[in-house]
């Protein structure tokens, strides 16, 4: 959407007179299968070659360059789930003038070619927000085979563009070949440590970007794998057109704003707005803001789908069903009409899209937000589970673009203004049942933040199945024959006017398996009354940095009654401190379990606290020990020994 | 007006009291007319949708996307949708649709499409009201109706009018479950047949049961026969007619080159002597040189791709792979025929059904030494003699020739054909406990061990994998020394070993050593809600599970406590654990074994006991106490 309206007209008459590279390039005639290292052949799927060529070509036919687009890959198989990996072939046509050709061929281990038959592609189209799409199977794949596909589109003429290059398989050898001859261009790579050369393709200006064994990309917790891809952007214009990125981002905050700060708010947005405010006085900007996220996300609903009309405002404003960006304009409208100042943020999904500002591509471009800037809080207008409040967590951390009402832009990095948003405070009182035949646990839990979001949203909109599941988290999950005896939640409306209002449970719940006769004693698992908590493993070496989904806290006091007639012992189990020590010295993470025993009870204390979602890859080790310290507590159990 | 809405609005009221009130959307009607004619020998087949909707609360506004699928054998015509809103008395209409093209990651490419859109407007108490037409162009998909959805509906009607010279066949699944009105009309040249059901309640599915069409109560229609000058001509009037539906179809099937298919088949069975082992070889080669890829493409979703076609693509989807090895098979020939059947999903029977409804699937039958045997190259890694688990007690409608046909029941597979023998060896070292463990993995068992890994690890490490997988000991259990062998499509076991080290596992308490010898807790979690869980419990397939642990008592320590033997016995599924002490060791012995595909809902209490036995079992530690 972006691309439409931050599109800047650009009158290019520059010609250059030699032939187009993609004419030229071809594949080996011969193929021969290439070496690989035992490593690789362990691997389901190795890309020999993975290189995408962008070309810029201007002539004196056309006002405008044309752009191709050639990819050309070879990868080997060697399994099954290889084969199911790159057996089809998909072409995405979003954008593309034409298909100058396509071709795809097998080499066997024994030598032999098996050729595409170009009869076989077919055409899909329109398939959800993606457009068309060129789909064929690969002919002839078998284990230990290479698959090599080379094609060139001609795509719509644009200035910017990007390519992802590390995939989940590793490449042996990828290249980025930018041929822009006498144009202006801009090139820049992430993640990488090789740099562009400069170079000359057919007497035309280009610049190469060869990368050798980039590993595949894993997915690990705690991580964003996709937008941590090795990725290149670009951009291309006239030799005489010298635009700087701010003069991208301007462009850019002046049309997106314009359309957003309304000059006027219409008549239909003024009753809406009075509905909404009636019978309501001295309303704090806060409860002003809520209210209109709450009437938006309660009578509107977001589209994606190829209608124009769901931007214009007059049409959402009847259909009350708009785009993802149109629904912008009925937030601006709403919020102008009740004097809320605000700012609209234009930034991406951290674990799509590292936003960067020093790079315009309009394909980082994703997320809208709206930000309040007395309140420091922000809308979030296309997740309709989510209310006014803090930043989304899926956007936290990265950077964004914030255009204020007078179209001043500028950027910023999208924190969470209270760090101790998302927490959980826990209390449990426990006791035994017929001389510990079943335990039984009283809770009574607090969820704020994002955890208390999620809870609304899960309460209000799961399936009868995922109730159950989450029934089953709240009460404590992998108690295998827990009995819930009572469940009540509260706060559980979606519509919250108060900032940070805790969604609230409180349940009973008996077992039998959480303990154990071992002769005159009972063995009392007590670390599994936390739920279930997962281990994070890492034998490989850590790839990604560190990103939790968001900072969070956890405060739990656990009391048990010791039944008259035993001591208890064991309790030495229950004791675990592990603490991250950020380089500032400052301790952001930390597990922190003790227990006091008090008139026949034990009165055990947990912490548990990561103050910040980012923490340092190089302290990974540390960071570890603070996750795994809740599972260590899962493995805590004493011992109820009979008084002689 | 045509006479069906006059016969609706007679309805009493009374019925419309349930009012589904805390529901977020429900359907106040969803009815279906089906229109037929016929002109001489050709039918006119015209479905009439008209579904009203409403949101009872604004929470789920995803309600207002529609979407209206339809395939190169239907069309859709005449949409008309629009969102009402009952305390403005304002109607707004749909004014956008689109057309796409179905694009999922089951079926590679399929021609099948869907009108979508959305209503405006929608908020609490809006009414979604919709109609449309669906084109019917081949007799033979007359389809069927589902009384209950996903969400209430509160009147649900299906009604058929059709020529007084045709005859209809319709079977009703689950509507036992459903108060269902039945009624016939009769006007000068029709008969209308219509089935109401009011207020049926929302549907929706649980783990690990079958699929929905198993209770959602459901009509499958279907048309007879004909009468044209006195003549009575079949369309679906029994099996025969859709036996030789199938048999136009085969007869479109490419058999032209075969001589690649010929000179593979030779080469693979070459050396060979017996029938069994030339199938087998045959039905190997395919399940490892074929790839599985859908397609779904007008009648090229029910004619097989060409044989050639297929050796030469090294790709296929069921057809095209049942159709090679039917070829390949007959070669040499193995008496093996072209099968249609339906997988688990599918709840119908061809003697009930007499159509395509029956089935989603094709495999070869081969009869080899009076045994016939099930051959599904779809499931890369079953073993040879063994159907793929998703078939097991289905009808296969086997082809014998062109007028010829049988029906046979692929049998359930036994407990003992999908067999893992689990062998522990356990000692303990400073705390730490060591384990060497040995899994031989027969049958189903194997087979799934080996496409999960194969599919589902991928980029995590063995060693997770299998963590995350097997769950042994503790979450802080490391893998090492990690082999696997026969990691194949054969009858042999798949040997996986390797050795563990869990720590934190054991516990010591004073100058006593807890430790539970279950480090493996298979079925731990597998009781059900027998209060409110609906439908049964299905079982992928029956197994037996026998495990041996010896653990080596350290020096200077005896076993105070060694549990007692403890069982569960049913007939369909039972354990036994039993421990000894024999010269400074102890061994536990443990067997599993579930022989049913599914668990009732009236034997869930029996199941639940089995597992909380089970349960009780998997906690007993034995004490060690220093001498």
């Amino acid at each position: 959407m972006i691309k439409k309206i931050a599109l800047i007209a650009l009158l290019i008459t520059v010609s250059n007179g030699f032939a187009q590279h993609y004419k030229t390039y071809d594949w080996q005639k011969k193929p021969k299968l290439h070496k690989l290292t035992d490593d690789e052949k362990e691997a389901s799927s190795v890309a020999i070659l993975k290189k995408t060529i962008v070309e810029y070509h201007s002539d004196e036919v056309s006002s405008e360059p044309r752009l191709y687009e050639t990819k050309h890959t070879i990868i080997r198989v060697n399994d099954d789930n290889g084969i199911a990996q790159h057996n089809t072939v998909y072409i995405p046509m979003y954008d593309v003038k034409q298909l100058i050709n396509v071709k795809a061929r097998t080499i066997s281990p024994s030598g032999k070619v098996v050729l595409l038959n170009e009869d076989n592609i077919k055409d899909v189209s329109n398939v959800e927000e993606y457009g068309d799409f060129k789909i064929f199977a690969i002919e002839g794949a078998e284990m230990n085979s290479e698959i090599e596909v080379l094609y060139t589109v001609e795509r719509a003429f644009e200035i910017y563009g990007s390519e992802t290059i590390q995939a989940n398989y590793k490449i042996k050898e990828a290249e980025f070949l930018f041929i822009t001859g006498k144009l202006m261009s801009n090139v820049k790579a992430y993640r990488t440590i090789e740099t562009f050369e400069p170079v000359k393709i057919d007497g035309n200006k280009a610049q190469r970007l060869t990368i050798k064994d980039i590993p595949a990309m894993v997915e690990e917790e705690y991580a964003t794998p996709k937008a941590n891809n090795i990725s290149v952007v670009y951009q291309c214009f006239l030799p005489d057109q010298n635009i700087t990125q701010n003069m991208f981002w301007t462009n850019v905050s002046n049309n997106v704003g314009r359309q957003f700060f309304p000059e006027a708010v219409v008549a239909q947005a003024k009753e809406d707005t009075n509905a909404i405010v009636e019978g309501k006085s001295d309303l704090t900007t806060f409860k002003k803001a809520a209210l209109v996220d709450i009437f938006i996300k309660s009578n509107y609903t977001i589209v994606k789908n190829n209608n124009q009309e769901l931007s214009d405002l007059d049409y959402i404003l009847a259909n009350r069903s708009a785009s993802d960006y149109g629904i912008l304009k009925v937030y601006a409208q709403y919020l102008t009409a009740l004097d809320v100042e605000f700012e609209i943020v234009i930034t991406a999904n951290r674990f799509l899209t590292k936003f960067d500002p020093e790079f315009f591509v309009p394909g980082m471009l994703r997320d809208f937000l709206i930000y309040i800037p007395s309140e420091r809080k922000y809308i979030a207008p296309d997740r309709f589970e989510a209310r006014i409040g803090e930043a989304p967590f899926n956007i936290l951390g990265n950077y964004g673009l914030f255009i204020a009402s007078d179209l001043n832009h500028y950027f910023s990095k999208i924190i969470q203004e209270d760090p101790e948003y998302s927490r959980i405070r826990r209390d449990m009182n426990i006791s035994f049942k017929n001389d510990f035949e079943s335990v039984t646990i009283e809770q009574d839990q607090d969820y704020f933040g994002h955890w208390a979001e999620t809870s609304r949203a899960v309460v209000n909109l799961s399936t009868e199945q995922g109730l159950i599941e989450y029934k089953d988290y709240l009460t404590g999950s992998g108690i295998e024959d827990k009995e819930i005896l009572s469940y009540e939640t509260l706060n559980t409306d979606m519509n919250q006017l108060e900032y940070n209002v805790p969604f609230q449970v409180k349940t009973t719940i008996s077992s039998e398996v959480l303990l154990e006769d071992a002769g005159d004693s009972y063995i009392f698992q007590i670390g599994l009354v936390i739920g279930t908590q997962s281990e994070l493993y890492q034998e490989t070496e850590r790839i990604n940095p560190i990103e939790m989904v968001y900072p969070n806290r956890y405060n739990y006091e656990i009391i048990v009654d010791i039944p008259e007639g035993y001591t208890v012992e064991g309790l030495e189990s229950l004791v675990i401190d592990k603490r991250y020590i950020a380089s500032n010295g400052k301790e952001t993470a930390k597990f922190e379990s003790n227990y006091k025993l008090k008139d026949n009870k034990i009165v055990i204390t947990i912490e548990e606290f990561y103050k910040t979602h980012e923490f340092d890859l190089n302290k990974y080790e540390e960071f570890r020990d603070v996750i795994n310290a809740a599972s260590d507590f899962n493995k805590a159990a004493i011992l109820f020994k009979a008084e002689d | 007006m045509p006479k069906f809405l006059f016969f609706f609005l007679l309805v009493p009221f009374l019925c419309w009291s349930q009012d589904f009130s805390d529901e977020d959307y429900i359907y106040l009607k969803r009815h279906e007319h089906i229109k037929i004619s016929l002109n001489d020998d050709t039918f006119n087949i015209v479905q009439n949708i008209t579904e009203q909707g409403k949101f009872n609360s604004s929470k789920k506004l995803y309600f207002a996307n529609e979407s209206i699928g339809y395939s190169s054998f239907s069309e859709i015509k005449d949409i008309e949708a629009y969102t009402y809103l009952p305390e403005k008395d304002k109607k707004i209409n749909v004014d956008y649709f689109e057309t796409q093209q179905v694009f999922d990651n089951m079926v590679f490419y399929s021609d099948d499409e869907f009108k979508s859109f959305i209503f405006p407007a929608v908020t609490k108490g809006a009414e979604t009201h919709l109609s449309y037409k669906r084109i019917i162009k081949e007799p033979q998909f007359l389809g069927g109706f589902n009384f209950a959805i996903h969400v209430p509906t509160k009147s649900a009607q299906l009604s058929v009018e059709f020529p007084k010279n045709v005859e209809i066949g319709y079977v009703e699944f689950n509507t036992d479950s459903i108060s269902l009105d039945f009624t016939k009309e009769e006007t000068a040249n029709s008969n209308i047949y219509t089935w109401t059901a009011y207020n049926t309640e929302g549907f929706q599915g649980e783990d690990d049961s079958e699929a929905p069409m198993y209770y959602l109560p459901h009509i499958l229609l279907y048309i007879k026969n004909y009468e044209n000058d006195g003549k009575k001509i079949s369309v679906s009037n029994d099996l025969s007619d859709l036996y030789r539906w199938y048999v136009s179809l085969i007869d479109q099937v490419d058999t032209s080159d075969l001589e690649e298919v010929y000179s593979i088949t030779d080469e693979i069975t070459s050396g060979l002597h017996s029938k069994a082992d030339k199938a087998k070889a045959i039905f190997e080669w395919v399940q490892n040189n074929i790839n599985y890829i859908a397609f779904g493409d007008g009648y090229g979703g029910f004619i097989p791709a060409g044989a050639a076609a297929t050796c030469e693509t090294r790709y296929g989807d069921c057809k095209a792979m049942s159709n090679l090895l039917y070829e390949m098979l007959n070669y040499v020939d193995i008496e093996a025929y072209r099968t249609w059947i339906g997988s688990r999903k599918k709840p119908y029977s061809y003697y009930k059904v007499p159509t395509t409804s029956v089935d989603n699937h094709m495999i070869t039958t081969a009869i080899i030494e009076n045994d016939t045997i099930f051959l599904d190259a779809t499931d890369s890694y079953v073993p040879f003699g063994m159907p793929s688990s998703f078939i097991q007690t289905k009808e296969a409608f086997i082809g014998i020739d062109k007028d010829n046909y049988q029906i046979l029941k692929v049998p359930a597979q036994q407990a003992n054909q999908s067999v893992t023998h689990i062998t522990s060896n356990m000692h303990l070292e400073n705390g730490t406990l060591k384990v060497s463990e040995k899994r031989l993995l027969q049958g189903y068992d194997k087979v799934e061990f080996v496409s999960d890994y194969i599919y589902k690890k991928e980029s995590k490490t063995e060693e997770e994998y299998l963590n995350t997988t097997l769950a042994l000991g503790n979450n802080k259990t490391k893998y090492i020394n990690i082999s696997k062998t026969n990691f194949d499509n054969k009858d042999t076991p798949l040997v996986l070993e390797y050795d563990l080290d869990i720590d934190s596992y054991t516990k010591t308490i004073g100058d006593k050593i807890y430790l539970n010898l279950d480090i493996d807790r298979s079925l731990s979690s597998s009781d059900v809600d027998s209060k409110d869980r609906k439908f049964s419990k299905k079982i992928d397939y029956k197994f037996e599970r026998h495990f041996t642990t010896n653990f080596q008592i350290p020096d200077g320590y005896k076993a105070s406590y060694i549990p007692d033997e403890i069982a569960f016995e049913d007939p369909e599924y039972g354990f036994k654990i039993s421990y000894e002490l024999k010269d400074g060791i102890i061994t536990q012995t443990k067997f599993i074994y579930i022989k049913t595909l599914s668990i009732e809902k009236q034997d869930f209490e029996n199941w639940n006991r089995f597992i909380k036995s089970l349960q009780k079992a998997y906690k007993k530690s034995i004490i060690l106490e220093q001498i």
